[in-house]
């Protein structure tokens, strides 16, 4: 091979190959770019202005105000509080439940994929339409079968929406109803995915079930439960219409997570400034859990 | 598969049978529950304890689609929507994928990782911004300003879901085809394009299923003119209180098609959802 004009060649095609990647994704990235990147600076920009279009004689730069004010907001504390217990909560039931549902379904020899229908059912749901059905069909004071299932028991009528505490349970509940499916499908498809070798190796050593589940099972199915909780964790964080749709956020604030409370702030308030830095708050903690959550990925699959 | 690894005793499959059967009625039980009362009269409706036994009527189902409570217009609204945002999409997500997955990028990885990010800007702080841009140029209330927002979800997801698609096919695939750009082009249309369509066609699905059932951007920044069957169903509870009946109905209808997609595209969806998870860590 005359290696001088082959080297060249390939040199050639390789810039060839780079041009055409980057026509390939300009497009996609510039629109990215424009819809995404350049709205988010606009966030923030705003979070360091006063906007208020109920007053706008008001308007103009702020400074630190608005962070100022957001660190001494106890409705703010309190919206924050909320995220991390709505987050918190349903991200570790739809994963326990999810896996133990998914261990069950594995030991049922037929009939799998009647669960997987009935599993994408509440997850084609739009969210707003599962927030107004458990709203009305479920815990509407009597009408709901919640309400009814609660009187039979003897247990009488709770207002579930009405009052705080309760409230609270059932935007939870309602959320991990939707979403529990999605962790059920993606662990029974990795579970039903893991080499049957290993297991049978374990038999013939005599492990229990628990010390298979807790020595192969959970090891092996790591990569996908971080990535079970990343995802969910993301839902959660930006849960709005469901919660919106149940409750508004009330009783009160008893569920208004910090993404209805800027949204409240914003839209209602019509306190653009503060809305901004509130929403600029909520990024920096998904941003923060999702780098964190990402890193214990990475960490895991090391060697 | 498992049932190999051990026999069941009866007593363990009876219980579990039931177990499973609890489940699949939980999760069934608020979507069948509200076929139960769409068929109702509203003054079997008040019934209470609620009634089960009942003379089935579809009135609720055609005021849902005709007269003074008809979602019709928004079902309209809805498909525009989705349609267009999804083709849009599609149209922008496929050749990016392509070059992230199979070809030399460069600052590939900078470029992947802001993709990834900007699929977790969480929707209020762009809902916020995006109220006063499109206040100030005029596209409130409109199909312009409504798919370029929808633009912020489903395009960072698109990609990252077509990269892992576009990652499982064999490389020797489009090799022979590089020569100059004019057949770079045709590589990708006849040899890549024939082999992802199925990861197309689950990309299709789920973003369509996303615009169909977005709600804050489509309240806040649509909601008069611009009113997609979520904001509708909203509406509805807001005005028409305690219509239980044709609430349900029309909720029915305006999640019809995402029910009828989703069962349909059952195992596409099953594959999008753990498309990844599964391969664990492999894909970036």
């Amino acid at each position: 091979m005359s290696s001088g004009r082959a080297h060249a060649d390939r040199r050639a095609l390789a810039a060839g190959e780079r041009r055409f990647a980057i026509l390939l994704v300009a497009p996609a990235l510039l629109v990215l770019l424009a819809t995404t990147t350049v709205p988010i600076a606009f966030l923030i920009w705003n979070s360091f202005q006063t906007i208020n279009l109920a007053m706008p004689f008001l308007d103009g730069f702020a400074g630190l105000a608005n962070y100022r004010q957001m660190s001494g907001d106890p409705a703010f504390w309190h919206s924050l509080q909320l995220t991390a217990i709505y987050t918190g909560s349903t991200v570790v039931m739809q994963l326990v439940i999810g896996l133990g549902l998914a261990l069950l379904v594995l030991q049922i020899p037929r009939g799998q994929w009647l669960f997987r229908i009935f599993a994408i059912l509440p997850i084609v749901l739009a969210p707003v339409v599962v927030g107004l059905f458990w709203r009305t069909l479920m815990f509407a004071p009597n009408f709901g079968m919640i309400d009814f299932a609660t009187r039979a028991l003897g247990l009488g009528t709770v207002n579930w929406l009405g009052s705080p505490t309760p409230a609270l349970v059932s935007v939870i509940v309602i959320h991990t109803w939707q979403w529990t499916p999605f962790a059920f499908l993606v662990l029974l498809a990795s579970l039903a995915s893991l080499p049957e070798d290993l297991y049978e190796a374990a038999r013939l050593d005599r492990a229990s079930a628990w010390r298979r589940f807790i020595h192969i099972t959970l090891p092996l199915l790591r990569p996908a439960i971080v990535i079970v909780i990343i995802m969910r964790a993301m839902t959660a964080l930006s849960a709005f219409a469901a919660i919106y749709a149940a409750t508004g956020g009330g009783p009160g604030t008893a569920t208004e997570i910090l993404n209805l409370y800027a949204y409240r702030i914003s839209f209602t308030q019509l306190d653009f400034g503060y809305g901004s830095a509130l929403a600029v708050a909520l990024l920096v903690l998904t941003l923060a859990v999702s780098g964190f959550l990402f890193r214990i990925r990475t960490a895991g699959s090391g060697p | 598969m498992s049932s190999t690894r051990r026999r069941p005793a009866t007593l363990r499959r009876v219980i579990l049978t039931v177990a499973a059967a609890l489940i699949l009625f939980i999760w069934a039980f608020p979507v069948l529950w509200a076929v139960v009362v769409s068929l109702k009269s509203e003054s079997e409706v008040l019934a209470y304890p609620p009634s089960v036994i009942f003379e089935p009527t579809l009135r609720n189902f055609r005021d849902a689609l005709t007269g003074n409570l008809s979602i019709a217009s928004s079902l309209m609204t809805s498909i525009i929507l989705a349609t267009a945002t999804t083709v849009l999409t599609i149209i922008l997500a496929v050749p990016a994928a392509y070059a992230f997955a199979r070809l030399r990028l460069p600052a590939r990885q900078g470029l992947g990782f802001y993709t990834l990010v900007t699929q977790m800007i969480p929707p209020v702080g762009l809902v916020i911004p995006y109220y006063l841009i499109l206040n100030r140029v005029g596209l409130l209330d409109t199909y312009t300003g409504m798919i370029t927002v929808y633009l912020t979800f489903s395009l960072p997801f698109a990609i990252w879901l077509m990269v892992s698609y576009l990652e499982d096919i064999p490389r020797e695939m489009e090799e022979a085809a590089y020569l100059d750009k004019a057949s770079r082009l045709q590589a990708l249309w006849h040899v890549i394009l024939p082999q992802i369509r199925g990861g197309i066609g689950v990309t299709t699905v789920f973003v369509f299923l996303n615009a169909w059932n977005e709600f804050l951007f489509a309240v806040q920044l649509g909601g008069n003119r611009i009113r997609p069957v979520t904001v509708a169903m909203h509406n509805f509870v807001s005005i028409e209180q305690t219509l239980w009946a044709k609430l349900a109905a029309a909720a029915l209808v305006a999640m019809l098609p995402v029910i009828v997609i989703g069962i349909l595209a059952q195992r596409q969806i099953v594959k999008g959802l753990t498309v990844g998870a599964v391969k664990g860590g492999g894909r970036r």
